[in-house]
């Protein structure tokens, strides 16, 4: 009909190119620099660039002889674990003990959400002050594991809370009048229900710990975690397996956050989400 | 009585995070007003740590150069993530899950190996220098790619997308699409309808996207220090260097003061608009 109308296949084309030409653009800078690294880690060079001459797997085996890496991985799976579960259960009982109040306190919420809100460093700073000033030794334990804590809890909760919002509470209604005690109503009614939930939280909050590298620097000490090894390796050594490293920590990273996005949406699947969070 | 057992529950991580998180950030304003000597801190009450910042051009500028980096990164990644969010909120989209797998892969990766990846991108060995060389653009590698401030944008950029694009898609996805039908059916043009209906209703996820790059721009720490020059450094690495290097607890304790009023009255603005749990819809994956 009018001049709009008429010219809408050619505008309609036109936008369909732009939007190839950014979705290419877009996954082109998240992906190259990945695909580059990959490529770079079997550069048989001692100088991290290109051009690359041949190619070699001796930079995995010299990354992983040193055993410092390996170290560090351990290390990491351990804060990583015991700080998942720990910051997890911690959430798991705000969000349980939430449910019987009307509304999330003004007071609690902002807690909960400070070490989200609060500046890398400036975490990194208070904690190095804190265990300075109380005398605790710098390391793994109990240093790293508390700033890891205190880090995955606010996620935590706030990956947990939506999931328990809607869950049905005539179930354990039920049980607890059949006479259910409220530890046996958890165990066999609203751990099973969540399940799914808790265990894409467990694995969120590890994969968190896992990457965590400026508050755990101001805390650790002499000790290495990944990031911290990675770290180290790049400002301090800048050495020819840095990319063989980096692929390796990918590829960790990457198996524990696909098991958590197939957990989670499994999870999805069952868990009833029946509102959206309100205040 | 279920209250008082409701309280209990919840006690044993609200006083971890007392614990872990108000006395230290107390500890913290303390010692920013007392002296530092060259043998550590001294609780001797001053103002001194403060009017060192104040009357020092250095620190200003810093103050004002991470404010200024932290403004334009969000403004870059929202233009890189907005149109993506609303390329993949459309219905019917084959292989919708799929691409949004891809979007977030790359954020899986440890956020210092994300920084670190362009490093052999920019870098003077890098793949851009290579490529130029190859076409036969530059004879000589170019220096300034990397080590200024554009290579902090594009390593903050890159860190921080998922944050502005997770709040977006999220508020684009879950609205009515009728709502766009209609807005057609009533004769807007395409663009219209965006301007008109399914921007202002996205406006939620952008504000929150926003805020979230905005903290974690301010506070920026590891991209800087790899990416950047000795004339982009953050405040957060000259805080880094008064416990690292300068020994100078006081002045780095004041000086983090400083970091977190300016990122907490932020906040607490864009919270005060929006809602908390709104603001962190993006951090809840």
């Amino acid at each position: 009909m009018n001049y709009a109308a008429k010219s809408k296949p050619l505008q309609k084309s036109r936008w369909d190119l732009a939007r190839v030409v950014y979705t290419v653009a877009f996954f082109m800078f998240l992906y190259v620099p990945i695909i580059v690294l990959c490529v770079l880690s079997f550069s048989n060079s001692s100088v991290i660039g290109f051009p690359i001459h041949s190619f070699t797997t001796n930079w995995y085996r010299v990354a992983l002889a040193s055993g410092v890496l390996v170290d560090a991985l351990v290390n990491s799976v351990r804060v990583g674990v015991a700080s998942a579960f720990v910051g997890t259960a911690l959430a798991l009982m705000v969000v349980l003990g939430l449910r019987n109040f009307p509304r999330v306190s003004t007071v609690l919420l902002p807690l909960m959400i400070l070490p989200i809100v609060m500046p890398a460093v400036v975490t990194g700073v208070i904690m190095l002050i804190f265990f300075g000033l109380t005398g605790v030794r710098f390391g793994l334990f109990p240093t790293t594991f508390v700033v890891h804590v205190t880090w995955v809890l606010p996620f935590a909760f706030l990956a947990l809370y939506p999931r328990l919002e809607g869950l049905d509470r005539s179930l354990e209604e039920a049980a607890m009048d059949l006479g259910a005690r409220p530890l046996m109503v958890f165990r066999r009614i609203v751990l099973p229900l969540i399940r799914p939930a808790v265990i894409s939280t467990l694995l969120f909050t590890f994969t968190l710990s896992f990457d965590e590298f400026v508050r755990t620097f101001f805390v650790i000490g002499s000790q290495r975690t990944v990031p911290v090894h990675l770290w180290i390796l790049i400002t301090e050594e800048v050495a020819p397996f840095l990319p063989a490293v980096g692929v390796i920590v990918m590829a960790v990273t990457l198996t524990t956050a696909a098991l958590g996005f197939a957990s989670s949406l499994i999870g999805l699947e069952r868990v009833p989400r029946l509102s959206h969070i309100k205040e | 009585m279920r209250r008082g057992a409701a309280l209990l529950l919840m006690a044993p991580a609200l006083v971890w995070l007392f614990v872990f998180t108000v006395v230290p950030v107390t500890m913290l304003t303390v010692i920013s007003f007392w002296s530092s000597t060259a043998y550590g801190i001294r609780p001797v009450w001053t103002l001194d740590n403060y009017r060192t910042i104040v009357s020092n051009y250095v620190y200003i500028e810093t103050f004002g150069r991470t404010l200024r980096i932290a403004a334009v990164t969000t403004v870059l990644t929202l233009l890189a993530a907005y149109p993506m969010a609303l390329v993949l909120s459309r219905p019917r989209r084959a292989g919708k899950t799929a691409i949004l797998f891809l979007v977030f892969l790359p954020f899986w990766t440890s956020y210092v190996v994300r920084s670190f990846l362009w490093l052999p991108m920019l870098g003077r060995n890098g793949l851009l220098n290579m490529l130029l060389l190859k076409a036969g653009i530059v004879a000589q590698p170019i220096d300034w790619f990397i080590y200024n401030e554009g290579a902090v944008y594009v390593g903050l950029v890159y860190a921080y997308m998922l944050f502005m694009f997770l709040p977006i898609y999220q508020s684009l996805d879950k609205q009515d699409h009728k709502l766009e039908e209609a807005a057609a059916d009533l004769g807007a043009t395409p663009i219209q309808a965006f301007r008109k209906v399914v921007f202002p209703l996205s406006l939620p996820g952008v504000f929150s996207g926003c805020t979230m790059v905005f903290l974690f721009a301010c506070g920026a720490y590891v991209t800087p220090q790899i990416l950047g020059g000795a004339s982009t450094m953050m405040a957060g690495n000259v805080i880094g260097s008064q416990f690292q290097i300068a020994n100078n607890w006081a002045l780095g304790a004041s000086l983090s003061v400083a970091l977190m009023m300016a990122v907490v009255v932020c906040f607490a603005l864009s919270a005060w608009r929006l809602g908390l749990l709104q603001l962190f819809a993006g951090a809840r994956q």
